[in-house]
């Protein structure tokens, strides 16, 4: 493992996007940040703006325009960086599958590392899915 | 002013442009009106009764297309709602941003989505959708078909 990867995974900074998202999945990556569940004591932190970041979290069914805005961000991100998907939408478009405005699912456009399922995931389900990317990463599947 | 005087007022008014009026008794009340002469009794309801312009709605119900004016006369609690038939393919309206500017983003946003025009718009182009949509394909009309050849509608499973 290189030590940028090292340093990562030591206080992994995450930037939460939401392309298009009914806020439930939003709500509950909130959630995480609680003393209830306190994601902080493995390092991560909400960060404002994409250059700070080392982990992209997307949530919602990544329409048409904002999956424009998506990937300016993901070309923006510090490399090596790892992407989290949250929620059914951003995994399959959930409901939206048919709809207009959400022609492809958010994985066809940015490589994603983990899939969180659920309608919304739990905090549970969501600090279960960050520690399997960190396994992965330590093992060094990550798509980085 | 009670409700009940209001609706009395209308009916005697606009004797010739209601068509019908639904669900007099409650506070929620739906008049159906010429298309031809919406400036008129919006801007009466707009002005004359002080009432508050809510939002509009369109949809598309296979023969003809409706547009709701919603209207709120907030000092004895009525929502009036204008009810307007477009019959196809004619879908043309007078538009009521001259009335009041509130009109003028949902009526961009009814002429990008479902293709009416509003008479006397003085700016319509399109509000939400993306700018490489094709010219002419309105996505909430019943008759809409996939024009994107590149998107995915399987779950890939």
């Amino acid at each position: 493992m290189s030590i940028k990867l090292k340093a990562l995974l030591k206080s992994p900074w995450v930037f939460h996007l939401s392309t298009g998202s009914c806020n439930n999945c939003d709500i509950e990556i909130l959630d995480c940040l609680t003393p209830r569940f306190d994601i902080e004591r493995f390092g991560m932190l909400l960060v404002g703006s994409i250059k700070h970041a080392d982990v992209l979290l997307i949530t919602g069914s990544g329409n048409r325009k904002s999956m424009e805005r998506a990937k300016r961000l993901y070309e923006q991100i510090p490399k090596p960086c790892l992407v989290v998907a949250v929620g059914e939408c951003a995994l399959s478009r959930g409901m939206f599958i048919h709809s207009y405005n959400c022609p492809l699912p958010i994985d066809k456009v940015i490589p994603v590392d983990v899939y969180i399922p659920g309608c919304p995931p739990k905090p549970e389900a969501i600090i279960a899915g960050v520690v399997k990317l960190i396994e992965k990463v330590k093992k060094g599947t990550a798509k980085k | 002013m009670t409700p009940k005087e209001v609706l009395g007022d209308l009916r005697k008014k606009f004797k010739d442009d209601i068509v019908e009026i639904l669900g007099e008794r409650s506070k929620k009340v739906y008049i159906e009106i010429r298309p031809d002469s919406i400036v008129q009794v919006a801007s009466y309801i707009f002005k004359d009764l002080k009432a508050r312009f809510n939002t509009a709605s369109g949809v598309d119900l296979r023969y003809h297309m409706e547009i709701l004016y919603h209207f709120l006369i907030e000092d004895i609690n009525l929502l009036i709602s204008l009810r307007v038939k477009l019959q196809k393919p004619k879908l043309e309206i007078d538009s009521l941003v001259p009335v009041f500017e509130g009109a003028n983003w949902i009526e961009r946003e009814m002429h990008e989505i479902l293709g009416i025009n509003f008479k006397g718009h003085p700016d319509l182009k399109r509000l939400l959708l993306p700018d490489d949509w094709p010219e002419g394909v309105y996505p909430l009309r019943r008759d809409y078909k996939e024009w994107d050849k590149n998107a995915i509608r399987d779950r890939g499973v």
